[in-house]
């Protein structure tokens, strides 16, 4: 589904990620871990377009996208929340999630007319689409096109719990319920590769236990691929059979979390034999 | 809905009601302002874009309108329009490369493009007559006209708001990087929102040539500029009524206040002081009056 | 042949006029860039700070009959004062709230206008020129008919030193070091112990200062008039073009812009010097969008 294979980024030099090679398959919650500054952020935002790699190949579902713009890889199904929060903060929650809602594409096959080649093509989903002279005159699928879109947002926006918040200023929400907003907004896209940045940050206990169950449902009903970082380790190690620990911009260890909890090489990375963060 | 009807009933209001001659010219004056007022709106307060230079699209359409009436005897009507798509063009060609600019770097390109974009219609003397002005446009801009096209223009810039365009542009304001993330091609959407507001700015600048009967480079300076922008800052970044307000409000205040027009600017500079020292959402902050009325029935089911 | 020596000598000629010129906007545009550095807004109210050094040299010296000396050190005072107040009233309540910049550039914009606009009311929007015994009106006549009048000899050499000048400000004191680590990342050097408010300030008043000079050289050269600082549209574009809260990128951009704009009035036409100067501008933006010297701002995510 996923592959990064050789991945290095340097920022000035400096390498935030070196030589990164995993792969997921369809169907997982991988959880990548690591001490702060460890690059796991970096490896999203190589992933989703935000950065280009300055080496190494990134394939998704079997083709290459690493010299896409975020956009179109966003539109080839992935789809990620932020560390930071950035949401639209001064829409209202349901105008967030209709945003996103709206953008939805699905893939098609086209077949090229001379050579017979089939090459994967992504166009906007004709159920949440309408065109430009619609918007202006309200007419044709405005209306229900409208209308569905604001059914499946509100859908989402139960499903993580936020339904009786749907018509408050996003920017005014609690910051437990940002979180879950943004994994709404996330998921409004259908995508196919969910990648959580720190879902649990900021939340206490009992909604970290709320989350648990919420990714791993989602994770089911949406028929998803999902990759998580997170620093609570209980939450990783529940919710993900497979997981990869990085230290400074390379894996240092990768497979089950039994196996990743026994690493010697993890255990130093986090307990530390330099000054480094204990969590 | 109710948001056409609010419309319709304040055209109907603008374009019957009894009035004296004068009273008629700042009634076309208000249209003019406010559909120019729309068009920068959708920029800044909408895309959050800050432009400087939007008074030279506002010359292009004048200038477009009046050379077609005047040199080719073309009816008013297809001028207006082509004043209004000329802007889009002249602007979908300086978008090109300006739009990959954020925040102060668009401001200052804003600012020169608007005056290269002047100081081209000064010195293109053969064909717009330079400095010395276009004389002898006919007063095609009626007061019935102007309302027309002015809640015309407005009916169509509430529905574009209140659709996926809308949701768009205030997705690439509120956060560009997450927009883009979401699929948003944001230079595009950014392109969309210059183009659309390009395009009222040249209507307004059309019908402010038929109200003049005579336009001159001058006009349309920096000066210009800047006054369209305080007045989206001062109805609301965010909020298509309250430009819309706050255009009116100003521009009544200003003809009230002639008397001191050397006041003029200065006032606007304390507004714009003012208003971001202690109020910076402006006049009606990201609502729209209908909020308002609908917030306040909401309470009244609630009790 | 003669031709040949006549372009030659037009050219020299400009070149001259383009670096006497480019210096003054490279006064203008160290200061603004300066104060983008540190709070990374463009400060609109600098033409104002400009218009304010240049009248208050013209009343100091034929109103109140001052020497030149005098009347500039007081002028350069009076604008630097200037812009800490404006900071102080207008800036400072924004910043406190909010980190939206927009409303700073917004709020300067006003202040710009009301600064002109005062000057409008209160002395009239009349054209005057500052004494021509100001600056020694001497003219040089080099090879060829190439002249070089004093004014641009003391436009170049008084820009160097206070270029130079604020370089050792900025390299060589402690205040300077606190400037430059601001421009870094403010609010980590407010943590650091450095006193933000008065730091502001010191660049307020420095860029305000630079800024009178410039609008003194600029009234010298041209006339002084309320919209003078409208000239400053160009030094944010040389600004822009070596790229926005740079200092070194302020000062080639401004020499880039000068040179263009006298190259244009010997060669072409001068009513295309200003939109040769916009012609510049657009293609800089097409090949380096961020200047020949600007940071591309990388946000975390």
């Amino acid at each position: 589904m996923l592959e990064l294979s050789h991945v290095d980024m340097f920022f000035g030099g400096i390498a935030a990620l070196h030589d990164m090679s995993f792969n997921v398959q369809k169907g997982e919650i991988v959880g990548i871990i690591g001490p702060n500054g460890a690059g796991k952020t970096t490896i999203y935002n190589i992933i989703s377009g935000v950065y280009t790699p300055s080496a190494g190949v990134i394939y998704f579902q079997g083709s290459d996208i690493t010299p896409l713009k975020a956009y179109q890889i966003n539109r080839l199904g992935i789809a990620r929340t932020f560390q930071n929060l950035r949401l639209f903060t001064r829409s209202t929650v349901l105008e967030n999630v209709m945003t996103s809602a709206q953008n939805r594409y699905i893939n098609s096959f086209k077949e090229d007319f001379f050579s017979g080649n089939i090459s994967r093509t992504n166009c906007p989903d004709p159920e949440s689409w309408y065109s430009f002279i619609e918007s202006c005159l309200h007419i044709g699928r405005w209306k229900k096109t409208e209308k569905v879109l604001q059914f499946k947002s509100m859908k989402l926006l139960e499903r993580v719990g936020l339904a009786d918040r749907a018509d408050q200023i996003a920017g005014t929400l609690p910051y437990g319920m940002q979180r879950r907003l943004e994994i709404a907004r996330a998921l409004a896209l259908s995508p196919k590769l969910l990648m959580l940045d720190e879902p649990a940050a900021g939340m206490n206990p009992e909604e970290v236990f709320e989350l648990n169950d919420l990714i791993t449902g989602i994770h089911k009903d949406f028929d998803l691929t999902t990759l998580v970082i997170e620093h609570h380790m209980d939450l990783i190690m529940k919710i993900c059979p497979h997981i990869i620990c990085l230290n400074f911009g390379a894996k240092i260890a990768e497979g089950s979390s039994e196996e990743i909890q026994n690493n010697p090489e993890v255990l130093a990375a986090y307990l530390g034999t330099d000054e480094e963060e204990v969590i | 809905m109710k948001r056409n009807i609010i419309l319709i009933i304040t055209g109907l209001c603008l374009a019957l009601w009894p009035l004296g001659g004068y009273q008629e010219g700042i009634v076309i004056l208000m249209c003019i302002n406010c559909i120019a007022a729309m068009g920068v709106s959708v920029l800044t307060g909408f895309t959050g874009i800050f432009t400087l230079g939007h008074a030279a699209y506002m010359a292009l359409g004048a200038y477009t309108t009046a050379i077609m009436t005047v040199r080719y005897g073309i009816h008013w009507l297809p001028a207006v329009i082509a004043g209004g798509l000329m802007a889009v063009l002249i602007a979908w060609l300086i978008g090109i490369p300006t739009l990959k600019l954020t925040g102060d770097y668009y401001a200052i390109a804003s600012i020169g493009l608007g005056e290269a974009i002047r100081l081209i219609i000064e010195n293109w003397q053969s064909f717009t007559r330079g400095s010395r002005g276009f004389p002898g446009i006919d007063p095609y801009t009626t007061r019935i006209m102007a309302v027309v096209i002015f809640i015309l223009l407005a009916i169509l810039m509430f529905n574009l708001l209140d659709s996926r365009l809308g949701r768009e542009l205030k997705a690439s304001r509120d956060d560009s990087i997450a927009a883009s993330l979401m699929g948003f091609n944001t230079p595009h959407s950014r392109m969309k929102a210059l183009v659309i507001s390009a395009f009222y700015c040249g209507i307004a600048g059309s019908l402010l040539g038929g109200y003049m009967c005579f336009i001159q480079p001058s006009m349309f300076d920096m000066m210009k500029s800047t006054e369209l922008t305080a007045v989206v800052v001062f109805g609301g970044l965010g909020s298509m009524s309250g430009t819309i307000l706050g255009s009116a409000a100003i521009t009544l205040i200003m003809e009230y206040f002639r008397d001191i027009s050397q006041y003029r600017m200065l006032i606007y500079g304390l507004l714009l002081v003012v208003i971001m020292v202690f109020r910076p959402e402006g006049l009606m902050g990201s609502h729209e009056i209908w909020d308002l009325l609908k917030s306040k029935e909401a309470v009244k089911k609630d009790a | 042949m003669i031709y040949l020596a006549f372009t030659f000598s037009t050219l020299i000629q400009q070149i001259i006029n383009g670096l006497s010129l480019g210096s003054v906007y490279a006064l203008i545009a160290v200061g603004y860039s300066l104060v983008y550095s540190i709070l990374l807004f463009s400060n609109f109210a600098h033409g104002g700070f400009l218009v304010v050094g240049g009248y208050a040299c013209y009343f100091l010296l034929t109103q109140l009959g001052y020497g030149v000396a005098v009347s500039m050190t007081f002028a350069l005072f009076a604008s630097g004062l200037t812009a800490v107040i404006t900071e102080r009233l207008a800036y400072k309540p924004i910043r406190e709230r909010t980190s939206i910049t927009l409303y700073l550039l917004i709020a300067s914009m006003g202040v710009n206008i009301i600064i002109e606009n005062l000057f409008v009311i209160t002395v009239g929007g009349r054209i005057r020129a500052l004494p021509q015994n100001t600056f020694p009106t001497g003219v040089f006549n080099l090879m060829g008919g190439v002249t070089l009048s004093a004014s641009d000899i003391i436009s170049l050499i008084t820009a160097v030193i206070f270029l130079g000048l604020l370089q050792i400000f900025l390299n060589k004191t402690r205040w300077g070091l606190a400037i430059r680590a601001a421009a870094c990342d403010i609010r980590t050097a407010g943590l650091m112990g450095v006193n933000v408010t008065f730091l502001i300030s010191l660049v307020f008043f420095v860029a305000g200062v630079l800024a009178a000079v410039g609008g003194i050289f600029l009234s010298v050269r041209y006339s002084l008039y309320p919209q003078l600082g409208s000239i400053t549209t160009k030094a944010f574009v040389a600004a822009v073009i070596g790229g926005l809260g740079s200092l070194p990128g302020a000062v080639v951009g401004s020499l880039i812009l000068g040179l263009a704009e006298m190259l244009t009035a010997g060669f072409i036409s001068s009513q295309m010097r200003d939109l040769v100067v916009y012609s510049l501008l657009v293609i800089m933006l097409l090949i380096r969008p961020a200047g020949f010297f600007g940071k591309t701002i990388s946000e975390k995510i």
